[in-house]
C-alpha cells in the first residue's frame, strides 16, 4: 500500500495536468458555442429588417427567384461597392434634371404638400398615378397594352425618399435610404405583375421567404 | 510501466490538442457528383484551419495576382462575409428553373451553396471564419493603388 501510494501520486498528478492542460480546450469550446447561439439569439431578438425580393415567372421553365438580404448587411456592404456610378453608397444622377424636372425640389415639394394624388394620366395603354398617402408615395402604373398588361405599384415611406435625396446635389444617397428603411414597419414595396412574371419586394423581420 | 503510461498520455494529449486545433474552425466540405457516364465523384473535407495556414505559404507573388485581378471584389465578399457572421442562419439566394436549382445560404456559421442540375450535383460548405481569413489576406496583399 505504501508502495502504491508515490504511483499512485504521480498518476493522478499527471492526470490532473492532462486535465488542466486540456480543460482550456473544452472550455473555449463551449464558449465559440455559447457565442454562436447566444449570437443567433441576439440576432433573431433584435428584429433585424430584412428585405426580400421574389420573382416568379410562368414562362415555359416557370422560374422562381427568391433573395433575401438583411438591411443592415446591405448599409454596411453598399459602401465597399465602387462600380460606374455608384460610390460610398451614393450613386451619381446626371439626369436630376431631366427634362427641366429638378426631382430633388420635386421631392422637397412632394414632403411639403398635404396628402393627394399628384398625377392620374388615364390613357388607352396607359393609367399613371402618382399620389401621397399616409407618409408614403405611391406610384401605380397600368400598361393596359394587349401584349403587356403590366401593373407596377410601388409604395415608398416619405422618410426614405427624403433620405434617398438627402445627399449632395445629383446624387442619391441609397445608405442613407436603407437606414430609413430599417425604421420602417413591415411593408410591400415594389409589385410588378404581368402575363408572364411577378415580382415583389418587401420588407418584414423574417430571415425567410414566405 | 509507467513511463509508457506518461508517453502514451503525452502522444494522446497531443493528439487531442492537435486534433482540436486542426477542426476548431470547423470543415470545408465540397461534394461533385457527375451523373453522366465516365462523370466524377469529388467528395473533399479539408479541416478550414489549413487554408489560413496554407495562405502563408504560398509565395506573395501569387497573392499579389489574385488581389490585383479581385481588386474590386475582395472588398466587398470581405465586407459581406464579415455581416454575414452577426446574422442567424438565413436562406439568402434561391433560383429555380424547373431544371436547375441553386442555393445559396448561411447554416450554423457557414456558408452553404446547392447546386442541382441534371446530371451534376454540387455542394460547397465552407466555415465564414475561413472566408473573412482568406479575403482579409487577399486584402492585406493587394498592391497599392
Amino acid at each position: 500500500m505504501t508502495s502504491l501510494t508515490p504511483s499512485f501520486c504521480k498518476k493522478a498528478a499527471l492526470i490532473t495536468a492532462a486535465a488542466v492542460v486540456l480543460s482550456p480546450i473544452g472550455a473555449w469550446a463551449q464558449t465559440t458555442t455559447d457565442k454562436t447561439s447566444s449570437n443567433v439569439a441576439t440576432a433573431s431578438a433584435k428584429g433585424d429588417r430584412w428585405l426580400h425580393v421574389r420573382v416568379i415567372s410562368t414562362d415555359g421553365k416557370g422560374e422562381t427567384v427568391r433573395v433575401n438580404v438583411p438591411l443592415e448587411m446591405a448599409e454596411k456592404v453598399l459602401p465597399a461597392i465602387n462600380h460606374d456610378r455608384l460610390h460610398d453608397g451614393k450613386v451619381k444622377i446626371d439626369c436630376a434634371h431631366a427634362n427641366d424636372v429638378d426631382l430633388r425640389a420635386l421631392a422637397e415639394a412632394i414632403r411639403n404638400s398635404k396628402d393627394g394624388e399628384y398625377v392620374t394620366v388615364q390613357g388607352n395603354d396607359n393609367d399613371v398615378r402618382v399620389a401621397k398617402q399616409s407618409n408614403y408615395l405611391i406610384v401605380h402604373v397600368l400598361d393596359k397594352t394587349k401584349s403587356k398588361k403590366q401593373q407596377v405599384e410601388i409604395k415608398v415611406p416619405m422618410k426614405v425618399v427624403d433620405a434617398l435625396f438627402s445627399a449632395g446635389k445629383d446624387e442619391l444617397d441609397l445608405v442613407a435610404a436603407l437606414h430609413a428603411l430599417s425604421a420602417q414597419g413591415d411593408t410591400e414595396l415594389v409589385s410588378v405583375k404581368d402575363q408572364e412574371n411577378t415580382v415583389r419586394v418587401w420588407l418584414d423581420s423574417k430571415n425567410v421567404t414566405e | 510501466m509507467l513511463f509508457l503510461a506518461k508517453a502514451a498520455l503525452g502522444l494522446g494529449g497531443t493528439i487531442v490538442l492537435a486534433g482540436a486545433y486542426t477542426f476548431h474552425e470547423g470543415v470545408i466540405r465540397v461534394d461533385v457528383d457527375e451523373s453522366r457516364e465516365g462523370g466524377s465523384h469529388v467528395h473533399m473535407w479539408v479541416p478550414a484551419a489549413a487554408v489560413p495556414m496554407a495562405m502563408h505559404i504560398i509565395p506573395k507573388r501569387h497573392f499579389m495576382y489574385a488581389s490585383e485581378h479581385g481588386r474590386d471584389f475582395v472588398p466587398l465578399a470581405r465586407a459581406i462575409v464579415k455581416e454575414l457572421k452577426k446574422f442567424p442562419d438565413a436562406e439568402l439566394i434561391e433560383v429555380d428553373d424547373g431544371t436547375q436549382h441553386v442555393r445559396i445560404r448561411t447554416h450554423e456559421g457557414k456558408l452553404q451553396i446547392d447546386e442541382t442540375e441534371p446530371g451534376q450535383d454540387v455542394h460547397l460548405l465552407i466555415p465564414l471564419s475561413t472566408l473573412e481569413d482568406v479575403t482579409s489576406q487577399l486584402e492585406a496583399n493587394a498592391p497599392s493603388a
